[in-house]
């Protein structure tokens, strides 16, 4: 029995440290000021670098105007219950305001709806809650902060046709079959490449390998290919190599501008990355909820920007690293459109 | 004198009582069923104990405990399946990927008008059919669970994909929704019909000639045979249970989201399978408790409450669920 109680006690110490690692969250209050805001944020699985990308944004921009947040993530990728819960369990804190990701289009819009009947804000940022649904469960978004994914790919096909000239074949590599973005991306690039000929698209899971199969096999069977596009970066890294095997040098473009594709990009591998700024994301849905916050009048809904990066921009990218220097390519080079900003009370 | 006499032969009396008293707890506390019994109400408590303490103003309120059942509600569903899979020293992988695959069919039925009773009627027939067949393979072919319900985790899933072509179905209903939302007096709808099915499940493996045979082929299965027990019969039987109740889940869990998922939620099978270890089943077979389960589900519900509230980051969540799953499944292994 004996042993049975130490090992309850390190049970409790195990806790009672984990309690501590993170027990940061209490704040007191103070009506209106910056110090006193406190925000929730409820995201998407962090196995990804776009999502971390967010958080990176988040995190940071509360650290810069002091206000309190706290980040927590659905347990699994796919765990939509999971977290609804976590979502319910932070509606009953005295948070000012909540920032959310719903993995699928409606799983959260119950908790929202608890949220909305305490007359708190939610904010939703990167893929939206459904209206139908959320109207059903009487929940209300303040501000929708998004990336506009078919706008994207149609600057990667007016670019690429600028690059190789029209009328040429381009080979196009896609991720989940049925997934919105991937469908958004690649209908945008066609629009902007319209005078191209098209091979594919072919799904290849937004997974390297499958991307290198995928275009190893669309070389042999169309050896003009004179371009590929791809709906992300891990994609285009691996349509890179199977260029590469097959001896050729064509012009290859994927979509997101994470941290590996932009080295590849400074390299010569890949020929541009079309740059989306999750950053900017977590950024702009912590500053929406301050204005929220305070009482202001917040933008309804918000594009982030994206930016074709490539030889010409690359070294500016790769230095342009967010104010804890994690990953670069955090912030659009040059001045970007921020409604919000401008709105907050200091 | 007499009186004095009379004083000390009470006090003796006292005395012999309190030591049977004693030795009576130092019996039950030797007995390892009562620790693993226990042992996970103990460590409910301690939570509960030190999140309360820590943030009394938000995790001990109303709202609060309330979310946690609400929480605990589905996964105490799919993990009665679980512990009579268990119990008959076998596992059920698929329990994640049935609800899916039941999920789908609800909203198969629903996009074509059913209404709800019908379309809950079909996710668990889709559930029934999955554990039907879960059973039949691994007794009457007599392959290992393990390896028949990982083949139905995939299977389930897959035809989930195909039966949606990968799409979500939305379904907005009130009357479903209330169920996710409503509550009797504090306790949540979701709460009260999930003990329902806990408080039918002890019945049926406690007090029904069924649940002797389940024990008993889950125990010493060859013993089982010999005295007449049809293996088959019990096995069928136990995986269709897990089916249809991982089906019926699935209409709870879209009366929670608003939409029918194709993709399977992973994160429900692992809690099923730790809180039944934890609950203190054996994984060995024969010996299970309803309720170790559940209070263990609600246990792992609490802990990733709690840790939420006070801010602990997604990281530290994972690593500290898996040492207290470890720890206790530890303890539990000492006592015994």
């Amino acid at each position: 029995m004996k042993k049975n109680r130490l090992l309850t006690l390190a049970i409790v110490s195990v806790t009672a440290s984990a309690l501590v690692l993170g027990g940061s969250a209490a704040a007191n209050a103070a009506p209106k000021s910056l110090k006193s805001i406190k925000i929730a944020a409820v995201v998407k699985g962090l196995d990804n670098p776009f999502f971390i990308g967010i958080k990176e944004g988040i995190e940071e921009t509360a650290l810069k105007y002091g206000v309190t947040v706290n980040v927590q993530a659905a347990p699994g990728l796919n765990d939509d219950i999971g977290q609804a819960n976590k979502l319910d369990s932070l509606a009953g804190q005295k948070y000012d305001c909540y920032i959310i990701i719903p993995i699928s289009s409606n799983n959260l819009s119950q908790a929202i709806g608890k949220i909305t009947k305490k007359g708190k804000f939610v904010v939703n940022i990167d893929s939206p809650v459904d209206a139908a649904s959320l109207k059903a469960a009487g929940g209300k978004i303040t501000s929708f902060v998004g990336t506009d994914n078919k706008a994207a790919g149609k600057a990667g096909g007016v670019s690429m046709v600028k690059l190789i000239g029209s009328g040429k074949k381009i080979g196009l590599i896609a991720g989940l079959a049925g997934n919105v973005t991937s469908n958004a991306r690649i209908d945008g690039f066609k629009a902007g490449a319209a005078g191209s000929t098209f091979v594919g698209p072919e799904n290849a899971d937004w997974d390297t390998t499958k991307a290198l199969d995928k275009a190893n096999a669309m070389l042999l069977a169309n050896p003009d290919i004179a371009a590929f596009f791809a709906a992300n970066d891990q994609m285009a890294q691996g349509i890179s190599k199977a260029v590469k095997a097959a001896g050729k040098n064509i012009p290859i473009y994927g979509v997101d501008g994470i941290a590996d594709a932009l080295v590849e990009v400074k390299a010569g591998n890949i020929t541009a990355t079309i740059s989306q700024y999750p950053y900017v994301m977590g950024q702009m849905g912590v500053q929406a909820c301050i204005i929220a916050a305070q009482g202001g009048k917040v933008p309804k809904s918000t594009i982030t920007p994206y930016h074709i990066i490539n030889k010409s921009n690359i070294d500016k990218a790769l230095t342009n690293k967010s104010s804890r220097g994690f990953f670069p390519n955090q912030l659009p080079p040059g001045n970007y459109d921020n409604p919000y900003a401008k709105k907050i009370k200091k | 004198m007499p009186i004095n006499q009379k004083a000390e032969a009470s006090a003796h009396a006292v005395v012999s009582a309190s030591n049977k008293i004693k030795a009576g707890v130092k019996e039950k506390l030797k007995d390892p069923f009562f620790w693993s019994d226990w042992l996970v109400v103990l460590a409910l408590l301690l939570v509960i104990i030190v999140f309360g303490s820590i943030a009394p103003e938000s995790f001990l309120t109303t709202y609060n405990l309330n979310n946690i059942l609400v929480a605990s509600a589905i996964p105490a569903i799919i993990v009665v399946g679980q512990t009579f899979a268990v119990a008959t020293a076998g596992i059920d992988l698929s329990v994640s990927s049935i609800m899916t695959f039941g999920a789908v069919s609800f909203g198969l039925a629903f996009t074509r008008g059913w209404n709800l009773w019908s379309c809950a009627l079909i996710g668990m027939l889709a559930g029934l059919l999955a554990g039907f067949l879960n059973g039949f393979i691994i007794s009457v072919r007599k392959i290992n669970d393990f390896i028949v319900t990982l083949g139905m985790l995939s299977i389930a899933a897959g035809i989930a994909l195909v039966l949606s072509d990968g799409r979500p179905v939305q379904v907005i209903s009130e009357p479903l929704a209330n169920i996710a939302i409503g509550e009797f007096g504090v306790v949540p709808y979701l709460m009260i019909i999930a003990f329902s099915i806990v408080l039918a499940a002890h019945f049926l493996l406690f007090h029904t000639r069924f649940g002797i045979h389940l024990l008993a082929v889950g125990g010493d299965p060859d013993s089982a045979r010999a005295m007449g027990i049809s293996i088959v019969k019990v096995k069928i039987i136990v995986y269709s249970i897990s089916g249809v109740l991982a089906g019926f889940a699935a209409t709870l869990t879209i009366s929670r989201i608003g939409a029918a998922e194709p993709a399977a939620n992973t994160s429900i099978l692992l809690n099923s399978v730790a809180a039944v270890v934890l609950g203190g089943v054996s994984l060995f077979g024969g010996r299970a408790t309803i309720f170790g389960p559940f209070v263990a589900t609600l246990l792992l519900q609490a802990l990733s409450n709690g840790l939420t509230i006070i801010g602990v980051a997604s990281y530290y969540q994972y690593v500290s669920v898996g040492i207290v799953v470890i720890l206790s499944a530890s303890l539990v292994r000492t006592s015994q």
